[in-house]
Order: C-alpha cells, then sequence, then structure tokens
C-alpha cells in the first residue's frame, strides 16, 4: 500500500514537472531505433513540429547488438529514453528492471481504438502483470517462389502441403539443375533454421514449448516429432535441390540467396516481407521493364493450423528515463496510423484495426494471406528459457543433423537433453 | 655511406630468382588486393554487386553513405585514432626504452605484467569496463575512446619496441651522453630516427587497431555525432536485408583515409634513408 | 638515484593505464566467474556459487572439442602460417630485384589494404569468394583442379583451412610490415661481410637475417597466439561456430554463453579459465623461448 502511494506521488511530482516544463525550455529525449534513418525522419519531425517542447534525439545500433547495449546500459543508469525492440524482448527486459512499466499511461492516456487493438499483447506483459512495452509494428514469415522456374519444372500450382513442397523442390532441382527450395540451414545462434523448425511444427499442431493449465511451462516435443522434422528438411540437403553451401547461410537475407532467387538459380525461399521487397527491387533494377516472375505464399498448413510468426517490434520506455512523459507522448504518436499512412511505410503497424486497413497489392499476397495463420512466441517468450537459449540449441543441434556430423536421432536426444536443462 | 645504398641480405640475383621474385610479388599482390577490388567495384554497383549480375554503375551508395553521417564518422575516428596512436606510441617509447636500457629491481615482474590484459578475450572485459565508464562519465566521449584505445594497444606496442631497440648498440646512447645529451634527447634526436621504421610500424600497428575496432566502440558511443568509422559501416547491416552497396562503399571510405594519412610517412622511411645509419 | 627517478617517470604513465583498464575489469571479472550474475540481473547482482561455474565447465562433453578447436586451428595453425607467410613477404619485399623494380613500395602499400579492412568486411568477403558461384570455386574449377564446387564453409574438411585462410588475410600485413622494418634496419656491413666470407644466399638469411629478426619474431608470436586464443570474430562471423558446433572455440562460446544464454557469471569463468591457460603460456614462453632472444633486456 505504501509502496503504491509513493508511486503515486512519483507519478504526479512527474505529470507536475512535465506541465512546468511544457511552459519552459524544451525537454530533449532520445529515441534509439535499429533500422534506417529515413524510414522516420519523416515522422520524428512530424512529432517535433507538433510538439515544440519535445526535441527527440535519433541513435541507432544494429539489431544484433541492440539488446545486450540496452540491457547494460538500463543497468547502470544510461540509455535512450525509447527504445526499439525485438517483440521476444519484452518481457525479459521488464523481469530485469529495464524498462518502465506503462500500465499508467496506457489507462490515462491510451493510444485511439484502446490498447486491446494492438497484436502480441501477450509478449508486452511482463512476468508480474504490468505492460513493459507498446507493440509497434508486425511482420511474418512467408513462401516465395519463383513462377518461371516452376513452370519449366512443369509446376503450375503453388505447394499446399510440406510432402508437395519437398517433391515440387526436386521436381526444380531433377528438371532444371537449379536449386529447388533452398533455404539457410546455417546453426548461428540467430539462424532462419530456428523459424523454419517451428512453422513445421506449428503446421502439425505442435510446439515446442507449452504453457500448462496450471500456469508451468515443459517441452510439447516428443522426439520423434524432432526427428521427424530434421529428417523432412534433411532431404532438401542430401537431394542436393537446397546447394550444401546454405549450411553456411544462416540469414534468409544471405546474399548468395538472395542472388540465387534474382538471378533464377533457385525456385523457392523463406524470408520475411523486407527481404522479399529487397529480392524485387533488385530483380526490377537488373530486368528493368520486364514482368516480375515471383510470387508469395503461406507456408504449408493444414485448415487453421499456423504455419508462420506474427513476429514484430515494441516501444520501451527505459526506466532511468528523465522525461517518462514526454517519451510516452512520442511512443504513442510513433504507433499512430498517421504515422504508418504517411512516413513509416516499410513496416506494417501492430493494431489489428490499422493493418486491415492496409493494401499488401499483389506481390506480398502472400503475406497477407499468412497473417491469419500466424502466432505469436507466446509461451516460448514467457517461460522459463531465454528464447535466445532455445533458439541457440535448435540451430545447432539441426544444423549438426543436416550437415550429417550425427543422426537425426542423436541430435534430437542433444536438443531434447540441452532444452531441459533449460526447464525447472 | 651513400644515402640510395638498397638493404640487401641476397645477393644480386640471377636471372631465374629475379623472375621468381617477380611473380611471387606479384601472387602476393593479388591476393592482397583482389578481395579490396572486389569491394571497390561493388561500391558503384546497386546491391554492392551482390544481389543480381546487372552491370549498372552507380554513386548512389556514396551518397546515401554521406547522408548517414559518415563525413561526420570520418572526422570522428580521425580525430580519436591519431591520438590514441600518438598518445600509445609515446607512452610505449618511453617505457620501452627504460626496459630496453637499464636494469632495476621489478623489471621482469613489470615486463612480464604488461602482458597480462593481453591474456583476457576482450568480449569478458567489456561488461566490467562499461560499468566503470559509466561511473567515469566516460561513455559517449572522446577522452573515453582515446584512453581505452592507448591501454589496448600499449602492450603490443612495448614489446615490438623493445625488440626494436635492442638491435640498437646501447654505444650510441653513451656517447651521445657523453656529448652532453639528456635522455630525453636521446630518445628522441638519437633512437628515434634510427627506429624509425620500427616506431612507424608500431604505430601503424596502433592506428589500425583503433581504426577498424567495433567491440569497445559500440559499447562506449551510442551517440550519432561520435560514433567511428566501423559503428558507421555497421549500421547497414539490418535485421531483414543488409544495405550491400552501402556496406561496400562504407569500407572504401573506411580503407581510403589510411592511404591518405600513410602516403607522406611511406616515403619517410623509404629504405635508402636508415640503411647505414647505424654505424 | 637519478637513475631511479628517471625510470620511474617513464614507466609510470603506462603502468598507471594499464592498471586502470586492465586490473579492475580482470579483478571485477573473477567476482563475477563465482556467481550465477545474469544480463538480466545486472542490477540486481548475482548470488555467489562458488566453483560451480568452473566444474561445469570443466565436465561439459565437449570441453575437449572446444579446446582442440582453440588450440590447434585458431591458434597453432593461424599463428604458425601466420609468421611463416609474414616473414616469406618482408624478405621478398626487401630484394634488391624488387626495389629496382619498385614492386617493393607498391607492396608496401598494398599490405595496408587488408590491415585496414575491418574484419566484418573481411569475413563478408571471403565468404563471397568462396560461395558456390565465388572466385574461388570458378578458379579452380576452370583449372580443372575440381570438379563439383566446394562448400568451403560447410564441409568439415574445408571450413577450418577456410576460416584460417580469412583470419590470414586479415592479419598478415601486421607481420609482414613488422617484420620488414626490422629487415630494413639491418646494418648493410652484416651482408657485406657475410658476402666477402662466401656465404649463400641461405647461409646470408640463416645466418644474418635471421637472428636479427628474432627478437621481433617471438614478439609477434607471442602476440599473435594471445590474439588468435581470444579472437572470436572470424569464426562468429564466417560460420557462427557451425555446421552444428564444429568450429566452437573458446571465444564463441564466452560470446554465446553471456549473450545469448545471459550468463555472464558462467562466461567470465570461461575467459578466466582461457586467461589462465594463455597467461601460463606466456610465462614459459618469456622464460624459456623468448628469454635467449631477449637477453639484452631481460
Amino acid at each position: 500500500m505504501l509502496k503504491l502511494l509513493a508511486a503515486g506521488l512519483v507519478a504526479s511530482v512527474a505529470v507536475i514537472g512535465t506541465v512546468h516544463l511544457a511552459s519552459a525550455d524544451p525537454v530533449t529525449i532520445t529515441f534509439r531505433f535499429n533500422d534506417t534513418e529515413q524510414e522516420v525522419r519523416g515522422a520524428i519531425d512530424a512529432f517535433q513540429r507538433d510538439n515544440p517542447n519535445i526535441k527527440v534525439d535519433l541513435q541507432r545500433i544494429g539489431w544484433k547488438d541492440a539488446r545486450n547495449q540496452f540491457l547494460r546500459e538500463a543497468a547502470v543508469g544510461e540509455g535512450p529514453d525509447v527504445a526499439h525492440v525485438a517483440q521476444v524482448w519484452v518481457i525479459e527486459m521488464g523481469a530485469a528492471g529495464a524498462t518502465l512499466a506503462l500500465d499508467d499511461f496506457i489507462r490515462k492516456d491510451p493510444p485511439p481504438n484502446g490498447f486491446a487493438d494492438f497484436a502480441a499483447q501477450d509478449l508486452a506483459k511482463g512476468r508480474d502483470g504490468h505492460f513493459y512495452g507498446l507493440p509497434w509494428t508486425t511482420d511474418t514469415w512467408a513462401m516465395v517462389y519463383r513462377t518461371d522456374l516452376l513452370k519449366d519444372a512443369g509446376i503450375t500450382d503453388l505447394p499446399h502441403t510440406w510432402e508437395d513442397l519437398r517433391k515440387n523442390s526436386e521436381a526444380v532441382y531433377k528438371k532444371t539443375g537449379k536449386a529447388g527450395f533452398g533455404f539457410p540451414a546455417g546453426s548461428s545462434a540467430s539462424g532462419a533454421m530456428w523459424f523454419l523448425a517451428n512453422f513445421y511444427w506449428w503446421s502439425h499442431g505442435k510446439e515446442l514449448i507449452v504453457q500448462k493449465p496450471d500456469g508451468s511451462y515443459a517441452i510439447g516435443l516428443m522426439p520423434k516429432d524432432v526427428v521427424e522434422c530434421m529428417n523432412y528438411f534433411k532431404q532438401f540437403m542430401d537431394g542436393g535441390d537446397n546447394p550444401k553451401t546454405n549450411l553456411a547461410a544462416s540469414d534468409a537475407h544471405d546474399p548468395a540467396i538472395i542472388q540465387a532467387l534474382v538471378t533464377g538459380k533457385q525456385a523457392m525461399g523463406a524470408m520475411p516481407p523486407n527481404t522479399y521487397k529487397e529480392i524485387l527491387k533488385a530483380y526490377e533494377e537488373a530486368n528493368p521493364g520486364k514482368s516480375i516472375p515471383f510470387a508469395s505464399a503461406p507456408f504449408p498448413h493444414q485448415d487453421d493450423t499456423k504455419s508462420s510468426m506474427i513476429g514484430g517490434r515494441m516501444l520501451v520506455i527505459n526506466a532511468n528515463s528523465k522525461h517518462p512523459n514526454a517519451a510516452w507522448k512520442f511512443t504513442k504518436f510513433m504507433a499512430s496510423q498517421a504515422v504508418f499512412a504517411q512516413y513509416y511505410r516499410t513496416q506494417f503497424p501492430a493494431q489489428t484495426s490499422l493493418l486491415k486497413q492496409i493494401d499488401f497489392g499483389a506481390p506480398l499476397k502472400g503475406f497477407a494471406e499468412q497473417f491469419p495463420h500466424a502466432r505469436t512466441w507466446g509461451a516460448y517468450a514467457s517461460g522459463p528459457a531465454p528464447i535466445g537459449t532455445l533458439w541457440n540449441v535448435t540451430t545447432r543441434t539441426f544444423g549438426k543433423a543436416l550437415s550429417g556430423q550425427v543422426s537425426t536421432e542423436d541430435a534430437a536426444k542433444e536438443l531434447f537433453a540441452e532444452i531441459g536443462k533449460q526447464m525447472p | 655511406m651513400t644515402a640510395t645504398a638498397p638493404s640487401r641480405h641476397w645477393r644480386d640475383p640471377g636471372g631465374w630468382q629475379f623472375v621468381l621474385a617477380v611473380v611471387l610479388t606479384i601472387v602476393t599482390l593479388f591476393v592482397l588486393v583482389y578481395p579490396a577490388i572486389y569491394v571497390l567495384v561493388g561500391s558503384f554497383r546497386p546491391g554492392g554487386g551482390l544481389l543480381s549480375t546487372a552491370e549498372t554503375f552507380t554513386i548512389r551508395n556514396y551518397v546515401r553513405i554521406f547522408q548517414a553521417g559518415f563525413g561526420r564518422f570520418i572526422l570522428n575516428s580521425v580525430v580519436i585514432c591519431v591520438a590514441a596512436t600518438v598518445v600509445s606510441t609515446v607512452l610505449s617509447v618511453m617505457a620501452a626504452y627504460v626496459f630496453s636500457r637499464f636494469e632495476f629491481r621489478a623489471k621482469r615482474t613489470l615486463f612480464t605484467g604488461i602482458l597480462f590484459g593481453q591474456v583476457f578475450p576482450w568480449i569478458v572485459l567489456i561488461n566490467p569496463l562499461f560499468v566503470a565508464f559509466a561511473a567515469m562519465h566516460l561513455i559517449n566521449s572522446y577522452v573515453g575512446m582515446i584512453l581505452t584505445y592507448t591501454a589496448f594497444t600499449i602492450p603490443f606496442s612495448v614489446y615490438m619496441l623493445v625488440g626494436y631497440l635492442v638491435t640498437v648498440p646501447k654505444s650510441l646512447d653513451e656517447a651521445a651522453i657523453i656529448d652532453g645529451a639528456s635522455r630525453w634527447q636521446v630518445i628522441w634526436l638519437i633512437i628515434c630516427p634510427v627506429m624509425l621504421p620500427g616506431f612507424v610500424a608500431t604505430a601503424t600497428y596502433a592506428f589500425l587497431l583503433s581504426w577498424t575496432e567495433y567491440l569497445f566502440a559500440l559499447a562506449f558511443l551510442t551517440q550519432t555525432d561520435l560514433k567511428t568509422l566501423p559503428l558507421g559501416l555497421y549500421q547497414f547491416f539490418g535485421d531483414d536485408y543488409v544495405d550491400w552497396g552501402a556496406v561496400m562503399a562504407a569500407s572504401v571510405v573506411t580503407t581510403l583515409p589510411v592511404f591518405l594519412l600513410f602516403l607522406p610517412i611511406q616515403g619517410w622511411i623509404s629504405p635508402g634513408r636508415i640503411a647505414g645509419a647505424v654505424k | 638515484m637519478r637513475d631511479r627517478l628517471f625510470i620511474t617517470t617513464m614507466l609510470l604513465p603506462a603502468v598507471v593505464l594499464l592498471v586502470l583498464f586492465y586490473g579492475y575489469p580482470i579483478f571485477d571479472n573473477l567476482r563475477i566467474s563465482f556467481t550465477d550474475l545474469s544480463l538480466l540481473g545486472m542490477k540486481k547482482g548475482g548470488n555467489w556459487v562458488g566453483l560451480a561455474n568452473y566444474r561445469e565447465l570443466l565436465h561439459r562433453g565437449d570441453f575437449s572439442h572446444i579446446l582442440f578447436n582453440t588450440l590447434i586451428w585458431l591458434t597453432a595453425t593461424s599463428v604458425l602460417l601466420r609468421l611463416l607467410i609474414g616473414l616469406g613477404i618482408a624478405v621478398l619485399l626487401n630484394t634488391r630485384a624488387l626495389k629496382t623494380l619498385r614492386l617493393a613500395s607498391v607492396a608496401r602499400f598494398a599490405l595496408l589494404v587488408p590491415w585496414a579492412t575491418p574484419p566484418i568486411v573481411a569475413v563478408v568477403i571471403w565468404r563471397f569468394l568462396l560461395e558456390r558461384n565465388g572466385f574461388v570455386n570458378d578458379a579452380l574449377m576452370g583449372l580443372n583442379i575440381i570438379s563439383q564446387p566446394i562448400a568451403f564453409l560447410a564441409d568439415m574438411r574445408t571450413v577450418w583451412p577456410s576460416i584460417v585462410t580469412i583470419m590470414l588475410w586479415n592479419t598478415v600485413p601486421l607481420i609482414a610490415l613488422s617484420l620488414l622494418s626490422n629487415l630494413q634496419t639491418v646494418p648493410e656491413e652484416y651482408y657485406e661481410a657475410a658476402e666477402l666470407d662466401g656465404a649463400t644466399n641461405w647461409q646470408m638469411f640463416r645466418f644474418v637475417t635471421l637472428p636479427f629478426l628474432m627478437p621481433a619474431i617471438l614478439v609477434l608470436g607471442l602476440m599473435s597466439v594471445f590474439w588468435s586464443f581470444n579472437n572470436f570474430v572470424y569464426v562468429w562471423l564466417a560460420t557462427g561456430a557451425g555446421p552444428g558446433t564444429f568450429t566452437n572455440v573458446l571465444a564463441t562460446e564466452v560470446y554465446l554463453k553471456a549473450f545469448v544464454d545471459f550468463r555472464l557469471g558462467y562466461s567470465s569463468a570461461i575467459g578466466m579459465v582461457m586467461a589462465v591457460v594463455m597467461g601460463a603460456f606466456g610465462i614459459l614462453y618469456l622464460r624459456l623461448v623468448a628469454h635467449r632472444q631477449l637477453e639484452e633486456t631481460l
């Protein structure tokens, strides 16, 4: 009770403080954004025009280092006021005391259409029940096909099942000599194999980490599920339709994979929309005026199972921020419809109401179709094991199996042993 | 002592040796430079020439990186690296001179102790250093970065310089001191010119280590207007795609100032100047 | 007495700086290695767990594999090749033949190119050169040395040699230029005297050049061992320690544990073990190998 009172006091002092400041010197808040400046420059300028008392300083750090840097800064009272983070980091950051609980702001000064409108709220809610981030953008992965190569291989329909995908990939390789489904099979800690394995499991109605009705967490797979999934992806390597060099490629945007798709040396890929847009851009630059031989489609799924993720970004406010009110004002503005309509057009908004209004256009149709068959990381992010650890263990063991270092059975055993250590 | 006599440790080569030396050098040159040419060509292609096989020429990559602040990053890198190199080299010369010329009690311990920082993987030092830097308000400061690079280049510089200095006869110092020079003058006016290639090589090491360093810069410099070139370069590695054209252009821009700085220095230490100076 | 003051003043700045930059973090790191500190718990601090982190490390099933990779590939192979190639280039560039052609100055500049290239760019370029349609495969196939492209960074037979190649490209110039500047200070009389005695080229190299370079070679060798042993950048960027964990080394393990698994305590313990191994090596090396060469110093 006392604590609550004190918190209320601090909050009201802070409010009075900002009211006072509003009429005095402008405050400067720092916004750390991890993609390119052009994407948000317009929005920041617009915010500063509307709020002459708040100056926004933009900082940038690459995604691969953003989390570590923010955590160490937050621990010693440093860091930006508002930070751009992956959805799956928010629960951890809240638990680390690095970010501010947003409950009061959400209640008193809610975003238009309310907080309920946001996707991935489950990932914003900390283990203590408070909200530690505002979902900002959403993203998903889908399949991308080179339709001209499929035609050369005599394939007219895009595959709807994992079996078809395998057969079509093999057919492309056998009939045209080109690579079929050239997925990145690399073992690095942020390797894309993690996504593909989970999509495969989800579409079969299974998941690696589940939360039981009593609130505890467990591994939701049997060893045979893992073996089956490894065997499935291994066929592409053994058959030669996914070139062996892709065992060293961990990113969907590995330049060799992009180049193979752009130049027609590979027929199928799996990726997020921004990677796909790069491919389309590179193709248009290299073949001006030609029609685009690409199509996107959802990952295979049965009926209403999920076969991809709703990923994306959130905005968080640093627990050390000296201007939390200004920071919230900015955060709310960045998630507004105006920003997505006029300035920030490289990402999709996280509000369901805004997402519905978006015209994805023909090339991105597959991604639009994927959204209803996509899910958040849910129990993976709220569970006891750091998601990075699950991810790393999965890409390592798949890497061992797919490169033939160990049998799929042994690799699956290792995966269970390593993840088992993380579960209570 | 003729100023132009090249040093030689090989007799006048016969025909086949001459050809062999030339061929080997050309092969070496090719291996050293080909990857860089690949980058140079790519920096003028959309997507760095990696994503398609189109041979379009463009300077947009360069325009983009300078819009992203590369002018400022060059300046920051030059200020930080030149300052760190000068401080590090001067401190190292001082220490190395003492190690190579004097006998004193703690000498062995100190000389071995200097190595100690080098036995750690730097990645484990980052978090503790970050905490200390935050307490000392050295985050986002030129001074903090200059001190960091100075501290991290001193051990190798001292060892390298001792290696050079032990080859200089002590009689050289003694003669100068008898002529009335102070130790300080001996170092900078007598030893330094003789050992110029060694000093330059050591300074080059300190400079290039700072120039290409990423881990510490990442942790200690977050403000855009203080960032160094490697940080500027890394920002083109996105999560969903990499701006390869910008990466290539940034790489060229990162390498170029090194040449501009070293062009005059290389002229200075042309072998003829020092050959036979140690007499 | 005056000497004493002089010695102290000359050494003090360097020593103070080193104590500040290494002393505190190393001490802190030692303390952390006895805790279960998490990257997520930096605010709260960790709990004392005694030697648990060290026990866990030594009882890992793959510890010997990681150690083998670190010692044999990342360190021994890369350092020996670096010294040999560096020495070769230095000697080559100091030959009179090249000087008359001005090739030597061109090559000295060329050496700056790989050296000034940040490791990330070096790895990116080489990954491309080693691709299935990359320059190296094209060249080898064009020369009919191979018939199928090699997956250099994915094939267990080629992945380590490929990583070492990338390291060499980026780091040989430091060795070559350092040795070259040593060569340039070899007094000409030594060679003249040797020539008068009728020494062969090999004898001149063996009995004049090599002894003269030895102090520098020993220092470069020692430092290269430290840098290679502790380096995580090349492995991390080239293969991410894969395929599987095939190219995992101690330094990538430190990174993985600290920044993927958030276990700062455990990764500090790995760091301490690495420091002890290298510290012991450094002391032995200085006492047993380098001592005689740096005799005038120590």
